[in-house]
């Protein structure tokens, strides 16, 4: 389980999550984890939902851990992502499908994880901005963000990355004009957009090397 | 001495960001947490007659449920942020059964999901006895409030007056007379307003995106009647504030209070339709702007007046003329402001919130003047540049707006531009029009402590009052201080955001960085002179941490304090106190304001007569630039806004039964990828001396100023219409007029 959490910032003043706050946020476990403290999770599941039977199981893949999931059928996948297994590089910033900040992909397709319910990832593998670059290591598109300065607050910057590499995977990205057009269902109020498209620009033909 | 231009470093905590892992308010979830939502009134303006939570009781894991019968003893009232007090409105909801707007809280849900708590809080159920309302500018039943003559603190408030304005404007050869108007628009950064509530030992702990913590932190204190020192508030990272979280939310001691009521950790998350009601938003406004010319083309009149929407339970003070009073060599000025009380939460700050408007009509009066006198619209400006304040007659700190006009037309080829309207066509009929105008912000200065510790592994932190909101103060921070100790930018860490330290004072007002950076400079200076006294004869040339390590300490701390000039001593009083301390543009001894010349280039297309804008250029004095690269940034974001409030933002309101209609982020249109084209930025990058040693002004703000009036005044050029409301949008266009 230590391995499948977003390693804290290491010095960054009140920006890491404690290791007592991502065990207690992590409704549910990986399988490998599942054993010895299946008792624990399921005690813990049953406080939080409050009606154990109206739970949901999903077996899904997340950021390349396969997960045994009990779900409130009513929960997005953006709430589970952040509530229950502590990934909250999603974002929330309107949920309703508007501003693009809570994009994953699931199967390689972008989609926005607020209008998503998580029982419908069921059989499917999600990728989140955790899970894009093994450790502190960065994805091209990651250092194309930091090097254009393509982002400004940071809220919907997740969410603008994992749009941008699926826009480059869907082949969305040869033009400029191209870039903008695919990249208008992210939001960025900031208003960094002029760096986000030099990004873009920048990552596509590392990753089509990559 | 002002220091050298500062390197183009990266953002210190873009690696964080881009990886998900800065942390915001909502991303905290404390063992046990427990999750909560709002009910809300769905009445304009009236009172609760009885309440019904009995349904959103029975949801299978709902834990407590709130109302104001609960909370009358429980929550006192915060103030307004404008009347001495912490909260963006003096009135807090929930703890009496009256209702002054649409989507006030009255009920809160704590539950053990946050599913059961958002089904629980939609089976509230409220009657009540409803009253009329009146909630926009023009409608029966507000109630107009002139500034100069309400109970507002003076002199800020009194009218702007110098010469004899209406007698000047009566004899000007050459006159224009115009009424502009406004609207309510709202801040909307992504980040919801959002808290994590959490008790420990009697503390109180608030995890919550926030670009004032001291009055969070004062504020609840204040309305949980406990000490400050009990209330911590932590907001490292806020995602994205533009005046929206200058101040204590009305829906913070909710949740403070529902988490002592369970003994748990809660969470709230509020909807962003709930915020677009009961967080700030822009007032709408209207005015009337004239300007009088004499045939030579000198500026000789100018008369501002306005009309601007405020609250009934709270006046929403404005300072549109502090803008137009002091912009150009206009020796004839008056300025009267007037608010007009409505059914709403109370307006608020929203970036530049008065500039940007009072730019929309007074730079939109001068390009007329220019077609009227037949004169270059940048030669005219040029021609009617101020040498010293206007209404004061004290020099200016520093103003080199004539270098922003005369640089940006050189970079946007404004000299191959042709004066008449319908100039310049596209082939396929695309109307092309180029348009240019000019904005100042004040450069204000709040008091801050600053405390620099420098370890003997080569770190150094930086403790002083600013909020990181995307501006991009931490790298200003880093780069600053690495430059005074001599040490890689990196290595420097801000410790910002978090109360218990030094005063985390209001950062708005684009007074963050002349407030900290300044302060933390100064810190460094202490730090060298410690260094120094540490007594190692060799002390020349070696690192700071070399230093300490040879004189066999792990660490060493100073701290230092810092006012504007002219500010009493007891300012830091106030500043403990978590009340806005900032000054400016008026200091003792000069008048400082930053200064931006905006240059757009509109595109019309034939057949939908949508407005694109697919190139700007923009130029700013804004003293040195400390963080070029997050500069830069924060240049085009403000362009971006200025394209947001000329072409999309309205909040649309309804008169019958009160609220917000598009109070969701894809019928409240912003700003998408696919409207922003080319936005080309240039910095003068003269220190300004005498305002503070490091010679910053501020840059968040003025970079949205006068963005609106010059995509109006491109409009026209391409056009021949004047456009004096906003937003303009396809319908306003539609008309191809004479062209």
């Amino acid at each position: 389980m230590e391995d499948q959490q977003p390693r804290p910032p290491a010095h960054r003043f009140g920006g890491e999550l404690t290791r007592r706050e991502v065990v207690a946020a992590a409704g549910a476990v990986p399988l490998a984890a599942m054993l010895p403290t299946a008792a624990a999770a399921q005690s813990h599941l049953a406080g939080r939902t409050g009606h154990n039977e109206a739970t949901v199981t999903v077996r899904t893949v997340i950021n390349g851990t396969p997960r045994h999931l009990e779900l409130d059928p009513r929960a997005s996948l953006l709430d589970v992502l952040r509530e229950q297994l502590a990934l909250t590089g999603a974002k929330k910033g309107c949920d309703h499908g508007q501003c693009g900040a809570c994009t994953v992909h699931i199967d390689g397709r972008r989609v926005v994880s607020c209008l998503t319910p998580a029982v419908q990832t069921d059989g499917a593998e999600v990728t989140t901005i955790e899970g894009i670059a093994p450790d502190d290591q960065l994805h091209p598109m990651q250092q194309a963000f930091i090097d254009h300065d393509a982002l400004q607050c940071g809220y919907c910057t997740p969410g603008q990355i994992m749009a941008a590499i699926a826009c480059v995977q869907e082949g969305h990205a040869t033009s400029r004009e191209q870039i903008r057009e695919y990249m208008s269902g992210n939001i960025c109020r900031c208003g960094a957009y002029v760096g986000i498209v030099a990004a873009i620009e920048d990552a596509a033909p590392k990753m089509r090397r990559a | 001495m002002s220091a050298a231009p500062f390197p183009n470093t990266a953002r210190v905590d873009a690696f964080d960001k881009v990886r998900g892992a800065a942390r915001y308010g909502a991303d905290r979830s404390p063992p046990g947490m427990l999750h909560a939502a709002l009910a809300t009134a769905t009445i304009g303006k009236g009172r609760i007659e009885s309440i019904d939570t009995s349904a959103a009781r029975a949801v299978p894991g709902v834990r407590l449920v709130l109302t104001h019968e609960d909370l009358a003893s429980e929550i006192k009232p915060a103030g307004y942020l404008m009347a001495g007090g912490y909260a963006s409105n003096g009135l807090q909801p929930m703890i009496a059964p009256e209702i002054a707007w649409r989507g006030q809280p009255i009920a809160i849900v704590v539950a053990d999901t946050l599913p059961a708590a958002i089904e629980a809080a939609a089976l509230v159920r409220a009657s009540f006895a409803v009253e009329p309302i009146a909630v926009e500018l023009s409608a029966e039943g507000t109630q107009t409030v002139v500034q100069s003559e309400s109970q507002l603190p003076k002199p800020m408030y009194e009218d702007i007056v110098a010469g004899d304005a209406d007698k000047a404007f009566a004899e000007a050869a050459v006159q224009v007379d115009a009424v502009f108007t406004t609207p309510a628009q709202h801040q909307n950064p992504i980040e919801l307003v959002g808290t994590v509530a959490e008790w420990k030992d009697g503390t109180l702990i608030i995890h919550e995106g926030t670009q004032n913590a001291e009055a969070m932190r004062h504020g609840l204190a204040r309305q949980l009647g406990l000490t400050p020192e009990q209330v911590q508030i932590v907001s490292p990272y806020c995602g994205g504030g533009f005046g929206q979280k200058n101040s204590l939310q009305i829906y913070t001691p909710l949740a403070a209070v529902a988490a002592r009521r369970v003994d748990r950790p809660v969470k709230l998350v509020v909807p962003r339709a709930a915020v677009f009601h009961n967080s700030s938003f822009r007032p709408a406004s209207r005015h009337r702007f004239r300007l009088g010319a004499d045939k030579s083309g000198k500026l000789i009149a100018a008369i501002h007046e306005t009309d601007s929407q405020s609250s009934r339970h709270d006046l929403f003070p404005t300072l549109y003329a502090e803008t137009t009073g002091h912009m150009y060599a206009i020796d004839n000025f008056r300025g009267r402001e007037r608010l007009v009380r409505t059914d709403t939460q109370a307006p608020g700050y929203m970036r530049a919130p008065f500039e940007h408007v009072a730019a929309f009509t007074m730079e939109s009066c001068i390009d007329e003047m220019a077609y009227a006198l037949g004169k270059d619209p940048v030669a005219l400006r040029l021609a009617n540049d101020a040498y010293a304040d206007p209404i004061s007659k004290k020099p200016f700190s520093s103003r080199h707006l004539a270098e922003c006009l005369t640089r940006g037309a050189a970079m946007f080829g404004w000299d191959k531009r042709q004066m008449a309207p319908g100039s310049m066509r596209a082939p396929d009929g695309t109307q092309i029009g180029w348009g240019v105008a000019a904005g100042s912000y004040k450069a204000a200065t709040a008091p801050a402590i600053a405390r620099l510790t420098l370890t003997d592994q080569g770190r150094a932190i930086i403790n002083v009052g600013v909020h990181e909101m995307g501006q991009g103060i931490r790298t200003a921070l880093s780069n600053v201080v690495a430059a005074k100790l001599g040490i890689a930018p990196e290595l420097v860490e801000a410790e910002i955001g978090v109360t218990g330290a030094s005063p985390q004072h209001l950062t708005a007002g684009s007074w963050g960085t002349a407030t900290a950076v300044p302060a933390a400079s100064e810190a460094a200076d202490a730090m060298l002179k410690a260094l120094a006294e540490l007594g190692q004869s060799d002390a020349a040339g070696r690192k700071p941490a070399e230093l300490l390590k040879a004189a066999g300490r792990p660490s060493l701390s100073v701290e230092i304090r810092r006012k504007a000039p002219g500010h009493p001593d007891q300012i830091f009083g106030r500043l403990a106190s978590g009340l806005p301390s900032a000054m400016g543009p008026a200091y003792p001894e000069y008048v400082s304001f930053s200064y931006i010349a905006h240059f757009v280039e509109v595109r019309i297309e034939p057949g939908t007569r949508r407005i694109r804008v697919p190139r700007v250029v923009s130029v700013v004095d804004c003293g040195r630039v400390v963080s070029p690269r997050t500069a830069t940034s924060q240049v085009q974001g403000g362009v971006v806004w200025g394209i947001g409030a000329a072409l999309r933002e309205a909040s649309e309101v309804d008169p019958r039964f009160g609220g917000f209609l598009n109070a969701d982020i894809a019928e409240y249109v912003v700003p998408v990828n696919a409207d922003i084209g080319s936005i080309e930025v240039g910095f003068i990058d003269k220190p300004d001396p005498r305002l503070n040693e490091v010679g910053v002004k501020g840059l968040g703000e003025v970079v949205m100023v006068g963005v609106a009036p010059a995509i109006a005044n491109a409009i026209f050029h391409a056009t021949g219409k004047r456009l004096r409301d906003l937003p303009i949008r396809i319908e306003h266009v539609l008309d191809k007029g004479d062209l």
